[in-house]
């Protein structure tokens, strides 16, 4: 575990949620026993973001809602790295919301992780588009508050055609197992994990998210792999939020579909002496 | 005086063949002995609108296209309508007798005008497949153009023998026609001897795509936009073949983050585009040049502002690109004038962008993207692959702890990447120190800040010195003394040369200072050469005399004459000529 850290200490307020996926992700990696040499993880930015500051694998902390596309890019060039992606919710449902799409569409082998504090934390309490209806922010100011329908990443990321879905806490002593879940999935998978920002955002607290979580696994006979039964679960979100890992399914990814990469890695190709004599001859 | 090139023109409504038919004459002269230069205009529509094709054919490499027509085949009455002033003293115009009516008071004078049945003799779709096969058929009969030779192309150009078949039929039949209509001519001036070297037709976009290719791009992405998109369906076309992987992404800014992020993980990566595509990667080039993640991505100009022209030219971008993105960071702008400079320079761009750690430009539009020329194999056999300051798992192991962005005279950090021992680090689009680290993630930098962010701008820059040493910034063409300076860059090279050839050809003497690197700017490298001009001439597509600007930023130098042209269509030599006479007079 120590070698997943280093000297510097995060810069996150006291209380926040991030410490917490922090501590998950940190379990998650060791349970699994992963390489951090084999490992990139792709931040956007945002207070959320910085956890590229914090983990020692390697690490590229993008533009902001950038993040997938640069995690793309990685895969691709490296198809046997882990590649890990992660944000916040203005991020990944903001900017990033047409990447998200469609990656997902793409069925990349990426792990996506998503601190949802339903607020824009670094830059200082704006509302996000995860923002419930009716949340006063500095941007949505009282009487009405917020007025946009608030996206719900889960039910979003089903639609997409992401074939791994769950969802948990910041405090949920699960999250590890999830994520060792996600990352040990083929595919594109996705955690909405619930993440309290306990400076910008006191109505979504951590006792607020306690409320209302309860784990899909307590539903009778629930089976993630039901894509429609998946849907109707992931459609909730209120008085009742649903956790823990809603879909997963197998469908190809679209590394496997490259027979370019069958035969190398993109990276550690030889790109010495290549010879171009044969696309001259079609020209001749 | 100079004499241009035998000049073919190919008109019609879009579907009919007309590029392909262009095309197929230029091939089958290229393997005959003769040289050309193919540029095809049309506009942004997919049915219907006019097509035209020129073919420029002579018995030396032939370096930019001319307007001034000795044939023009009119498969449609646009075709004819506007090109009657294009024709040349001399000249013969065949047309599709039931499509197209000649206006004979527009005829010039010493025209031969040749009515031929050429769509009407075909039926529905057959007539858009075929329709440049009878063309071409009618285009040998008047021309003297040895039909045996298209036969020949024609021969390996198609997949399915029956198609072939029908289409060889039909160029033969519509020659046998027009040979009983009018009497052998014979005024195609050039002689057809295979002379035993190798030349291929290619254009600026097929140029840049194998330069690519050569220098082992391994990673591509884009989102189609023209001109720039056919370097992407090249390297499409050889993906599996050549071990790359093309992606299509769903818009500019995700294309050039896979880009950088391909880039970090150690892939030579390259994306293409215009302008407006260009506009929306800007973001995403600071970044590349904060983080030093080499790519090269190709800004195929077009006219503009905003959508603009797409599928015509322009010079307008070089004020955009060699600024583009927030805060102040070195870039490399390459801007090859010709396809020989496209394919050698995209290699040596992608070994300085790796040298460097610096995102390059290369800035093209769409009359060098699109126009075809028949050129020799590129001799490519002294092109080494540099990859720079890319270092291995041995010398991590010697080098603990490693620092990604150590401070380094030169600006150069040794660079690890993604599944390398000993190799971790954070690469951010942060203001950040030599680990990587920057002031609000970690109370220790933000105590350094001033100085953390001041030597981070000095070492992006301290690149600049080793990167103009590196390039060749200037290319002087003419003689070292001359009466006048032509300055100029991109595309216009070619018609520039035909210009100064010809006019050094009369005893005039000009030459042509040609600007081949635009960032970082070869301020002196330019400067020595104009200091010691008598007179000098700027030649630019575009309005506001761009390059002009940047040559008095760097040098306090001010052009004396300036010939600018932004009417979406590019320089001919006749023009240069032209306006090379006006200022000598
Ligand atoms: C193009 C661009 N627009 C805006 C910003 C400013 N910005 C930085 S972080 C952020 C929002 C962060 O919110 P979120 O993704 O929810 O992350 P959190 O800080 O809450 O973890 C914004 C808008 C930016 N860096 N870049
Ligand atoms: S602002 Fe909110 S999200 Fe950001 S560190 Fe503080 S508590 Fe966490």
């Amino acid at each position: 575990m120590e070698d997943l850290k280093n000297s510097y200490v995060p810069t996150w307020c006291i209380g926040c949620g991030n410490y917490g996926i922090w501590n998950a992700w940190k379990k998650a990696f060791m349970s699994l026993n992963l390489d951090p040499e084999q490992t990139a993880l792709v931040t956007g930015i945002g207070c959320s973001s910085k956890i590229a500051q914090y983990l020692n694998t390697y690490r590229i902390e993008t533009l902001h809602g950038r993040s997938l596309p640069v995690a793309t890019g990685v895969k691709l060039a490296n198809h046997q790295l882990t590649v890990i992606a992660e944000g916040g919710d203005g991020d990944g449902m903001g900017l990033g919301i047409g990447h998200f799409i469609h990656t997902a569409r793409r069925n990349l082998d990426i792990t996506y992780l998503i601190h949802n504090n339903q607020i824009y934390g670094l830059t200082k309490g704006q509302s996000s588009p995860t923002s419930d209806l009716g949340i006063v922010t500095k941007f949505t100011p009282p009487p009405r508050g917020n007025v946009e329908q608030p996206i719900n990443i889960v039910q979003t990321a089903l639609q997409a055609g992401a074939s791994f879905v769950a969802r948990s806490t910041a405090a949920d002593p699960k999250l590890a197992e999830i994520i060792a879940q996600a990352i040990k999935h083929k595919g594109f998978s996705v955690i909405d994990i619930l993440q309290p920002c306990v400076s910008f955002n006191h109505v979504n607290t951590y006792k607020w998210y306690q409320e209302r979580v309860y784990a899909v696994s307590e539903l009778s006979d629930y089976d993630p792999t039901d894509y429609t039964k998946a849907t109707a679960v992931a459609a909730q979100w209120g008085d009742k939020i649903p956790t823990g890992v809603i879909y997963a399914a197998e469908r190809m990814t679209y590394e496997s579909s490259l027979p370019q990469l069958a035969v190398q890695t993109l990276s550690i190709q030889s790109i010495e002496a290549i010879i171009v004599t044969p696309l001259m001859d079609e020209l001749a | 005086m100079w004499r241009k090139p035998f000049t073919v023109m190919f008109g019609g409504q879009a579907g009919y063949g007309i590029m392909s038919a262009g095309a197929l004459v230029a091939k089958a002269g290229a393997r005959n002995g003769l040289w050309a230069f193919v540029v095809n205009e049309y506009p942004s529509l997919i049915k219907g609108g006019l097509n035209t094709c020129i073919v420029s054919f002579d018995a030396n490499p032939v370096k930019a296209y001319e307007e001034r027509l000795d044939f023009l085949c009119a498969l449609s009455q646009e075709a004819l309508d506007q090109n009657y002033n294009k024709l040349d003293r001399g000249a013969a115009v065949l047309y599709d007798s039931d499509a197209v009516k000649p206006d004979r008071d527009k005829v010039p004078q010493a025209v031969t005008l040749y009515p031929v049945k050429l769509i009407g003799s075909l039926s529905g779709e057959t007539a858009k497949v075929m329709a440049n096969s009878a063309m071409l058929g009618a285009f040998c009969a008047l021309s003297g153009f040895p039909i045996e030779k298209i036969a020949d192309i024609m021969k390996t150009g198609f997949i399915k023998a029956k198609v072939l078949q029908q289409n060889l039929t039909l160029l033969y039949q519509t020659f046998d026609q027009t040979r009983s209509l009018f009497a052998e001519e014979k005024t195609f001036p050039l002689s057809f001897q295979a002379d035993g070297n190798r030349k291929m037709l290619l254009n600026g976009n097929d140029a840049i795509a194998m330069g690519a290719i050569k220098a082992g791009v391994k990673f591509a992405a884009g989102y189609p936009m023209t001109p720039g998109s056919s370097v992407l369906t090249y390297l499409a076309d050889h993906a599996v073949e050549y071990g790359l992987v093309f992606k299509q992404a769903e818009d500019e800014i995700a294309a050039v983050n896979m880009l950088i992020g391909a880039g970090f993980a150690g892939v030579r990566a390259l994306g293409s585009t215009s302008g407006g595509g260009f506009a929306l990667m800007t973001e995403a080039l600071g970044f590349a040049a904060q983080a030093e993640v080499p790519l090269v991505i190709v800004n195929a100009q077009r006219g503009g502002p905003s959508t603009g022209l797409p599928t015509r030219t322009a010079q307008a971008d070089l004020n955009f690109v060699v600024h583009a993105s927030q805060g102040e960071f070195p870039r490399i702008v390459m801007a090859p004038g010709d396809v020989e400079e496209c394919f050698f320079e995209t290699f040596q761009l992608f070994n300085l962008v790796e040298k460097f750690q610096v995102p390059g430009i290369i800035l093209t539009d769409k009359y060098l993207a699109d126009s075809s020329i028949v050129h020799p194999y590129f001799e490519d056999g002294d092109l080494r692959v540099d990859r720079g300051a890319l270092v291995d798992e041995s010398w991590l192991n010697d080098n603990q702890p490693y620092l990604r962005y150590r401070a380094a005279e030169d600006g150069v950090s040794p660079r690890a990447i993604p599944g390398q021992m000993k190799g971790r680090h954070i690469a951010t689009s942060y203001t950040h120190g030599e680990d990587g680290f920057y002031s609000s993630g970690n109370r220790e930098y933000a105590a350094q800040e001033p100085e953390i962010t001041a030597a981070g701008l000095d070492k992006l820059f301290a690149k600049v010195p080793g990167i103009l040493q590196e390039i060749q910034g200037v290319k002087l063409h003419g003689p070292q003394a001359a009466e006048l300076t032509i300055i100029g860059w991109g595309s216009s090279k070619g018609a520039i040369l035909e210009a100064i050839t010809a006019v050094n050809q009369t005893g005039r003497t000009v030459n042509f200072l040609q600007v081949l690197y635009l960032s970082p700017f070869p301020a002196e490298a330019v400067q020595a050469v104009l200091q010691g001009s008598k007179r000098t001439l700027l030649i630019e597509g575009n309005k506001t005399g761009q390059l002009g600007a940047m040559i008095r930023t760097y040098t306090g130098l001010s052009m004396e004459e300036v010939y600018l042209k932004y009417d979406s269509r590019p320089f001919t030599p006749a023009l240069i000529i032209e306006k090379i006479k006006e200022v000598l007079l």
